[in-house]
């Protein structure tokens, strides 16, 4: 199992939340390594989620959620 | 004439699972993969380098094809668009960020007096194939200056194509088609529809997108919903809009036809006479200006072909002619919002 964090995309405020804005995948979908499969925002600016392996993606958090940097927003099986 | 036609390509059909992009990122996917394919092709504009694009229009295009393809340019719109029309008419396809449309009164002579003429003045000698990409629309408390759609402006006058994507597999297959063409092509993009997260949410902003190039013809409409009780025309964010009270009116038994433009040059009048001649109603519904603009050259459309393929008189749903207001309760007055929409349809279905 692999978790996928929220990375951390400010460097002022490290332990400071940000938004899931937009799940580009489903719940139980398969996913590759590297593939695109969320957007987060930190303030206002916004950074990009890509799979660290492949299998099938379990999201534990839901758009619009607010959740703190690195920590985990779902797991890769 | 001062456009040459381009062959249309087949675009595949869009997938309904697969992978998802936001119009935004799926504009930046049409961009890198003509940038790959064809060395020729670059990008300037404000802000368009590290920042990326102020509406997520070139994020990443920075880092993957350096500063010599992606320049950021200073606040000199006549200055840049100049130079990205220079660079076409010696055979470079340049694609240049006007940041705002409503910034286009600081550099209009070099768009439709040069860029928009040469190809005419020249005796169809020399070609200006260029992309002009511009931020459009309201919505967002951002005030007179900053919140206009104005593409009935740019339409109305000859030598330049206009497309106004509304989803992200448009987006891509426009931009696709708009870089390839041998013509000027105005791009105008709502920032409502690209799918940003500090903007209010926008559902249909993220849709499937195929991973290879395409091209969506430039020129063709999309009836982007059947229906027989009357047609509804619009383009850009308005499209979403209109679906949503679509939808909702599904449910009272009121079953409207939406036909997306997704071009205003050239206009696609077919799908809009064939959608009319089923229906017998239209309602047109545009975020730019109601006078001299979209929403009467459709009308006319209709009243000079065959009025009698009319059942009631047209409506429309357009910004009255005043200013966008900052205030958010005063600019939702002024906008096609669903409430006029819905109102709209009403009068139009009971008529």
């Amino acid at each position: 199992m692999t978790e996928v964090l929220f990375p951390q995309l400010s460097d002022e405020d490290p332990d400071g939340e940000g938004v899931l804005a937009t799940w580009f995948v489903d719940e139980g979908a398969t996913v590759a390594g590297g593939d695109l499969i969320a957007e987060v925002m930190v303030e206002k600016v916004t950074g990009e989620v890509r799979a660290p392996a492949s299998g099938a993606i379990h999201l534990t958090v839901s758009e619009d959620d607010v959740v703190r940097q690195r920590s985990v927003i779902a797991t890769i099986f | 004439m001062t456009t040459t036609e381009t062959p249309a390509t087949t675009a595949p059909a869009p997938t309904t699972s697969g992978r998802r992009l936001t119009t935004a990122k799926a504009m930046v996917e049409g961009i890198a993969q003509e940038m790959e394919r064809d060395p020729s092709v670059f990008y300037l504009g404000e802000d368009v380098g590290a920042y990326g694009g102020i509406f997520s229009s070139t994020t990443g295009l920075l880092e993957r094809f350096g500063p010599e393809r992606v320049l950021d340019t200073p606040i000199s719109e006549s200055a840049f668009l100049g130079l990205a029309i220079g660079a076409a008419v010696e055979g470079m396809r340049p694609i240049a960020e006007l940041m705002f449309v409503d910034f286009f009164g600081v550099c209009m002579d070099q768009l439709y007096n040069h860029m928009a003429k040469i190809h005419y003045e020249s005796g169809g000698n020399v070609r200006v194939p260029m992309v002009v990409t511009t931020a459009v629309g309201g919505g967002y408390s951002d005030g007179a200056q900053h919140s206009q759609c104005l593409w009935g402006t740019f339409a109305h006058l000859p030598g330049m194509k206009i497309v106004v994507p509304s989803t992200p597999y448009d987006a891509k297959g426009l931009m696709t088609a708009a870089i390839r063409d041998d013509n000027p092509v105005v791009y105008m993009f709502h920032k409502g529809v690209m799918g940003l997260p500090w903007m209010a949410k926008n559902p249909r902003a993220t849709a499937p997108v195929p991973e290879e190039a395409y091209e969506v013809p430039i020129g063709r409409a999309a009836v982007v919903r059947e229906g027989h009780d009357a047609t509804v025309v619009t383009v850009s964010l308005s499209v979403h809009h209109a679906l949503d009270v679509a939808e909702e009116l599904a449910g009272d038994g009121i079953d409207l036809e939406v036909v997306d433009l997704r071009s205003l040059k050239p206009l696609d009048r077919e799908t809009v006479l064939t959608s009319v001649a089923k229906t017998g109603k239209l309602l047109v519904i545009d975020e730019d200006y109601l006078s001299y603009g979209l929403s009467g050259e459709i009308a006319a459309t209709v009243a000079e072909t065959d009025p009698g393929l009319l059942r009631s008189p047209v409506r429309r749903v357009a910004v009255p002619d005043v200013p966008i207001p900052y205030a958010r309760p005063l600019e939702y007055a002024v906008l096609p919002t669903r409430d006029r929409i819905r109102e709209a349809v009403h009068q139009l279905v009971r008529a």
